[in-house]
């Protein structure tokens, strides 16, 4: 099953990226193939996303429920797929300082395809909705700065699962170093919140 | 029609326009001849139509068929493409291509290194009964093409939506076909998809690619359209194609190569030319006829075969599905596996919904006392027993279906009263079906009787592989619609060195046609799984051969 952890930096107090964070309204459309999302209480809401699978495109919705709310640090949610064969999970990581250690292992190198594409989907981000516009700060222990890391698992269900771990992995890679960079580059955006 | 520019911006000895097989085959042929060719793709990627299908290579007595000791002549081949030309195919040029279709293959083979395969166990479309038809062998495929050989390009050609990257022909039969689609083996597939391993059409593509621009140096540009064929003197003389808003002069000294497919997603014109009413594709998005205005602005002459019985589908959209920004259309071969049939708005069935070859001029039939097409719109109708065993399309068994593709109820009936099917009619069907096809018979229409249907969507648990009954609740139907695969009724009329013809009857100076842009002439009024790109590539070879003066 693919599992993708990106972390990113921002000179922000970590309660500011929380009160963001906390909100889906306010960083729901930063999401990679954003369509909808409908909130049905504080912890359950259903998105419609369209993702790259592969080659194509196919629209996609599931059930987001939040498992934990430990701010300002940590939000954990499990996600199960209406129309697909998916469940999944992943989280927000803040930590003030940068000194934080990822809490999934580095990824293993991967393949040629793979970072084919990933870049691809990258690419295709881009040109749908512009590059997130933010310098990160260095990724050094930094008085001020604080780290954002966005985790995502999706476990496809079905025949053709191990076919689909291949393709999903580098699109859900992308989306999500997409979304930690929107989320900090909104919030860097307001001179009124760097720290 | 335009002069040569004041200034030049490119200079070369051939212009390509397009990168599918036909335009790619024709410049290493040039290349190989001793002159300098390009290739100009107005897509944002390489590989045209063909990238999409695929990748079969239809070649009577090949080269790798004897190798295994499979049968053939060219004499049976011969006749095979007599009945399907149906007497609408120009002798010249049928004769030109048959010639030439396997010293081409051998030829790609032995200098640019494309390794070819004989497709064990699959059929010609008329076998076993056609004069000349064969029972295996005759199709050619690539071996697994490793992506990374591409080096630079690998990111810039075009992957197929319609079928998994790392199939080999052998490996679908073998693991049992499309209705067996549930029990390939997918930890193969993933890996293969990892390390991009390519097979069908973008895997040849990748053979032919490599050769021309890894290994030979024939620069591409990409997002590069021809927008207008340049004359002096009544030859064509070079393009003004389009670069990032700009004008790109190039100049051609021997020619220019049309190769840029037909016109599928030029909708108006493939409505009026295919004579159906709807008009959808499957090939990319960049396939849109624009070889019959840059040529027409010239003379050239249009040419047709019968859109009867060519290469066209019925399929469906399922909802949110994309590929380069535009919704997907994908063929429906479902109709081929038991506990599947096709009915009219009559509720009544109509053809071997399992030879594609049968329905399509059943589609067409013309009611003249009620000026119609009765068979139009097809609907599909299955049951559970189709559910809990068969995909559709890329929705498993057990998965939910769009309420927006497919429709459900409880009796034949009810379902047909939702589809706008006389449910009558539909009763009156599966009535008369059930029992026969309990037994494994369709005395009808004789879904399931050719070799090659059943290799291809039968399931091999059954009596007849293709042939169940539709008797367990919930039933399902939905409506399809004509979906193109690229092969269309129309094109530019070419000569036996595939130059395009005037419309007074001589030959273009430096103008060229290839695969898909040229008329099916060669065929004529039928068409069987492969022909496309053996025309590709022996019409692209025949065209590199005359503009490097070895005609």
């Amino acid at each position: 099953m693919p599992e993708v952890e990106y972390t990113t930096t921002a000179r922000l107090p970590v309660q500011t990226i929380w009160d963001f964070v906390r909100e889906m309204d306010n960083w729901a459309g930063f999401v990679a193939g954003y369509q909808e999302h409908v909130k049905e209480s504080e912890s359950d809401s259903v998105w419609t996303l369209k993702g790259d699978v592969g080659v194509l495109t196919r629209t996609v919705k599931f059930r987001v429920h939040v498992t934990e709310w430990s701010g300002p640090e940590r939000v954990a949610f499990t996600l199960q797929g209406l129309n697909e064969p998916l469940q999944g999970g992943g989280g927000f990581h803040m930590q003030q300082d940068g000194s934080g250690r990822p809490v999934l292992p580095a990824p293993a190198r991967r393949g040629l395809l793979a970072r084919w594409l990933e870049a691809l989907a990258r690419f295709f981000l881009r040109r749908r909705r512009g590059a997130p516009q933010r310098a990160e700060v260095p990724a050094t222990a930094e008085a001020g700065a604080a780290r954002l890391t966005f985790r995502l698992r999706l476990d496809p269900g079905g025949p053709m699962a191990p076919m689909l771990n291949a393709m999903l992995e580098p699109p859900m890679r992308a989306a999500a170093e997409d979304l930690a960079n929107r989320i900090l580059g909104a919030l860097e955006a307001r001179p009124a919140e760097r720290a | 029609m335009a002069s040569e520019p004041a200034r030049w911006d490119l200079e070369v000895d051939v212009v390509a326009a397009g990168s599918g097989l036909g335009a790619v085959c024709a410049a290493i042929v040039a290349h190989d001849g001793g002159q300098q060719a390009v290739l100009l793709e107005k897509a944002p990627k390489l590989g045209g139509v063909c990238a999409y299908g695929g990748g079969e290579v239809f070649v009577p007595n090949n080269h790798k068929m004897r190798a295994l000791g499979l049968a053939d002549s060219d004499e049976a081949g011969r006749s095979y493409f007599e009945f399907l030309a149906a007497g609408f195919a120009e002798p010249e040029l049928q004769r030109r291509l048959l010639d030439n279709m396997r010293p081409a293959v051998e030829y790609f083979e032995k200098e640019a290194g494309v390794r070819w395969l004989a497709v064990r166990g699959l059929p010609d479309y008329y076998s076993p009964d056609a004069p000349g038809a064969a029972a295996e062998g005759r199709y050619l495929c690539v071996e697994l093409f490793d992506g990374a050989q591409l080096g630079p390009w690998q990111r810039k050609t075009f992957l197929t939506p319609h079928f998994p990257l790392g199939v080999l022909h052998e490996e679908l039969y073998a693991w049992g076909g499309l209705a067996k689609v549930t029990e390939w083996n997918y930890e193969l597939l993933g890996q293969r998809i990892a390390s991009d391993q390519r097979a069908w059409g973008q895997g040849m593509m990748g053979w032919f690619l490599k050769a021309a621009l890894v290994d030979r140096g024939i620069p591409a540009h990409v997002e590069t359209p021809v927008r207008e064929l340049l004359v002096e003197d009544g030859a064509v003389v070079g393009v003004r194609a389009e670069q990032e808003g700009r004008d790109f002069f190039v100049r051609a000294r021997r020619g220019v190569v049309l190769a840029i497919g037909g016109y599928d997603h030029h909708r108006e014109l493939a409505r009026r030319y295919e004579g159906v009413h709807d008009w959808n594709s499957a090939c990319p998005p960049y396939v849109e006829g624009d070889h019959l205005v840059l040529a027409g602005e010239v003379g050239a002459a249009l040419a047709c075969v019968p859109p009867t019985n060519l290469a066209m589908f019925f399929g469906y959209q399922i909802p949110g599905e994309e590929h380069e920004g535009k919704p997907l259309y994908r063929s429906s071969w479902e109709c081929g596996c038991p506990h599947a049939i096709w009915v009219n708005r009559a509720g009544q069935r109509f053809c071997d919904e399992s030879f594609y070859k049968d329905y399509q001029p059943r589609l067409r039939a013309w009611d003249g006392q009620k000026q119609a097409l009765p068979n139009q719109p097809p609907f599909l109708i299955f049951d559970q027993s189709y559910r809990d065993r068969y995909p559709l399309g890329s929705f498993m068994p057990g998965q939910p279906l769009p309420e927006e593709l497919v429709t459900q109820a409880d009796t034949p009936r009810a379902l047909a009263e939702k589809l706008g099917i006389d449910p009558d009619g539909l009763e009156a069907t599966l009535a008369r079906w059930n029992p026969h096809a309990r037994r494994g018979e369709d005395p009808d229409f004789g879904k399931g009787s050719r070799p090659w249907a059943v290799r291809l969507t039968g399931d091999p648990s059954y009596p007849n592989p293709c042939v169940g009954p539709i008797e367990r609740p919930p039933y399902y139907g939905m409506r399809l619609v004509p979906v193109g695969v690229g092969i269309n009724s129309h094109g530019l009329r070419t000569d036996a060195d595939a130059r395009v013809v005037h419309v007074r009857g001589h030959p273009i100076p430096g103008l060229y046609a290839v695969g898909n842009s040229a008329a099916l002439l060669d065929l004529g009024g039928g068409y069987q799984s492969g022909t496309s790109n053996m025309r590709a590539i022996t019409w692209g070879y025949l065209a590199g051969r005359h503009l490097a003066g070895r005609s």
